[in-house]
């Protein structure tokens, strides 16, 4: 966060107007339209990097269930990073990738691709970590000011995420067990069997 | 205490039952013909279910099934949308794709690994039931259900019976159904339907086994004089053997495919309709064939079918795949593009939507080195408490298995020993372990010509 990037209003705001491309089904297998791969080497030649073909290959994937929401966040990402300024002031290629790749997988876990375009909140976090991956801070903020307000962001996201997921175990738990139930195993008549 | 670990009442298990029905359970339960009982079961529904039920029955009798060829039915979108709002399983999804053909399909073995996975966020647990399938396609499944989804099949059941004019018309004091098995082992009880009035529901064994005396059986049925009776094609094989001079008005088939020279038969036999219904536990009734359509009609209104190649790609109309449905009437199972494992092709009529050429599980006795016949389904019970990823069993001419099986954890000899005390420890039986197999497998194949009915 060394170095001041663009104002956040101007991210937050290209988030929200993010185009029906950007937002359509990641090509996976022979199902989906946007080939995620082709857009990331695309992004990346308009940011000034020519990279080599292998270091694309995280952004096309076979799993359907496992990637799309992640190469759905890959996109969105890349629409952000088409943004003038970016073009203008050139990142990090190595930056830029993990940023595409590892941390759109990170966020994959926690939200849906979606929600980083409609939600006001998860829009804000969505920019807050682009800048911080990239070193930058948001025009007119301090480091601390900046770190300050991803963590709140970040950790209040993270612990909805957790207690979510504690609640859902906890519900799956007691659906187990009522399943192996003597009660539920003596069932309910049907009047064929299938 | 959990009421969920309190051993069930009749109270539980009959929560409206009246004299009328209580005097019919007694009836059919200490008979003095009556088959050994091994098992006890009710209908569990309570008065406010029994309301729910019928005005489902109402719904789906007056519900046309069908959607235009180019599209989705109209309350497919809602319903996608629930699911990715309140179903564990798609939420993990992420966002739901705009376009319905690029929503992942599920397969059964999703539905193995976990299926607390697919009951929606707003099910009440406290009546949870379970259906266990026979595991003639995969290993065996537990399925979460609710008293009022049992009760409900009967509602395609009545449509599929209407398609030959049929109405059902047996209430109190007369016994509805008789459910036959013919197996090694079978859960067998007696119960009464509240939505026809308290008529009688017997779930029976024709398997020796389970008699005081092999004459019993024919006495037994013929005083139960059933409506209608429902079963397996091998069970309904055994029923035609038995001297019984009752009449049926239906027999409703399902569980295994039915072949034509076996449902004329027992059309013969019977003098009565043979209905063959495609239903899974994952969704209950499917489809019930008739020829005059050419194959197997759709039932339920809320079900979409689509079907696929082995990419996932939708076919157009008439050309055969994997039949794929999205629907259903279980809330504790909303499937999203379930891939069934069975194959037809569908095709639009001019009022109703028909499986072609359905390919579902076909039915397979064993005989053991003394003889004996066993179902399939016997050999699945035998092995459901082994953890198998898949398996097959074949039976050469001569007799010999040959067990074919993967994921048994290094059980082997267990799993062995288990097919050895149904078969007896004569039965010559080679296995194969870890065994590699192609998705659709047939599970159960012989070489002997009585084997196939």
């Amino acid at each position: 966060m060394d170095r001041e990037g663009p104002i956040l209003e101007a991210l937050t705001r290209r988030l929200a107007e993010t185009p029906a491309e950007f937002l359509a089904e990641p090509r996976i297998g022979n199902v989906g339209r946007v080939h995620t791969d082709a857009v990331v080497g695309d992004l990346l030649r308009l940011l000034g990097h020519d990279v080599p073909v292998r270091d694309l290959a995280p952004f096309s994937a076979s799993d359907r269930r496992g990637d799309r929401n992640r190469l759905g966040i890959t996109l969105v990402l890349a629409w952000l990073l088409a943004d003038d300024w970016f073009v203008r002031n050139r990142s990090d290629v190595a930056a830029l990738l993990t940023l595409l790749g590892t941390t759109a997988g990170e966020l994959a876990e926690q939200t849906a691709a979606t929600k980083l375009v409609t939600d006001p909140d998860r829009r804000e976090e969505m920019a807050r970590i682009a800048l911080a991956r990239l070193g930058l801070r948001p025009a007119g903020e301090t480091i601390a000011q900046a770190q300050d307000r991803l963590t709140t962001l970040s950790s209040a996201e993270r612990q909805r995420v957790m207690r979510a997921a504690r609640v859902a175990e906890e519900r799956a738990r007691a659906i187990r067990e009522a399943l192996v139930r003597k009660a539920a195993h003596e069932s309910a008549d049907k009047y064929t069997r299938d | 205490m959990n009421p969920l670990d309190a051993e069930m009442t009749d109270a539980a298990r009959y929560p409206t039952l009246t004299e009328h029905g209580r005097r019919l359970i007694d009836f059919m339960r200490e008979h003095p013909h009556a088959p050994i009982f091994r098992n006890e079961s009710g209908n569990r529904l309570t008065a406010a279910d029994v309301d729910r039920v019928r005005a489902f029955e109402r719904e789906v009798a007056t519900t046309d099934v069908g959607w235009n060829p180019a599209g989705v039915p109209e309350w497919l979108d809602a319903f996608v949308d629930r699911c990715f709002e309140t179903t564990p399983f798609y939420r993990r999804y992420g966002a739901r794709p705009r376009d319905f053909r690029e929503i992942p399909t599920v397969s059964r073995a999703d539905l193995g690994r976990d299926i607390a996975q697919f009951v929606p966020d707003d099910i009440a647990i406290d009546r949870l039931i379970n259906f266990q399938t026979s595991g003639t396609t995969g290993h065996p499944l537990l399925i979460a259900s609710l008293p009022i989804v049992a009760a409900s099949y009967l509602a395609f059941h009545k449509r599929a019976m209407r398609r030959v004019g049929i109405e059902l018309t047996y209430g109190r004091g007369q016994v509805g159904v008789v459910l036959v098995g013919f197996q090694k082992k079978c859960f067998t009880y007696v119960s009464v339907t509240p939505t026809l009035d308290e008529s009688g529901l017997a779930k029976i064994n024709l398997h020796l086994d389970d008699w005081r005396n092999p004459d019993d059986r024919s006495k037994y049925l013929d005083a139960l004089a059933p409506e209608v009776y429902s079963g397996d094609p091998l069970a309904f094989a055994e029923l035609a053997t038995l001297k019984t001079r009752w009449r049926p008005r239906a027999l409703l088939s399902t569980s295994m495919a039915l072949r034509p020279a076996l449902r004329q038969a027992l059309e013969e036999r019977f003098g009565c309709p043979v209905l063959d219904i495609y239903s899974l536990n994952e969704t209950g009734p499917v489809a019930v064939f008739d020829s005059r359509a050419g194959g197997h009609v759709l039932l339920q209104p809320r079900m979409f079918v689509e079907i696929l190649d082995r990419d996932g790609r939708v076919l157009p109309a008439g050309k055969r795949g994997e039949i794929t449905l999205t629907g259903g009437f279980n809330p504790c199972l909303p499937l999203l593009r379930y891939r069934t494992g069975d194959y037809a092709a569908l095709r639009h009529g001019a009022s109703e939507l028909v499986l072609v050429d359905l390919e579902g599980r076909p039915p397979v006795r064993f005989r053991t080195m003394l003889g004996e016949w066993l179902n399939n389904i016997d050999v699945t019970h035998a092995l459901k408490r082994f953890p198998l990823t898949q398996f097959t069993l074949h039976q050469a001419a001569r007799g010999d298995l040959v067990f074919r099986f993967s994921g048994s954890r290094g059980d082997d000899e267990a799993v062995r020993g288990a097919l050895l005390s149904l078969f007896g420890p004569a039965q010559p039986l080679a296995t194969e372990p870890d065994a590699r197999f192609d998705d659709k497998v047939v599970q159960y194949t012989s070489d002997i010509a009585e084997a196939m009915l």
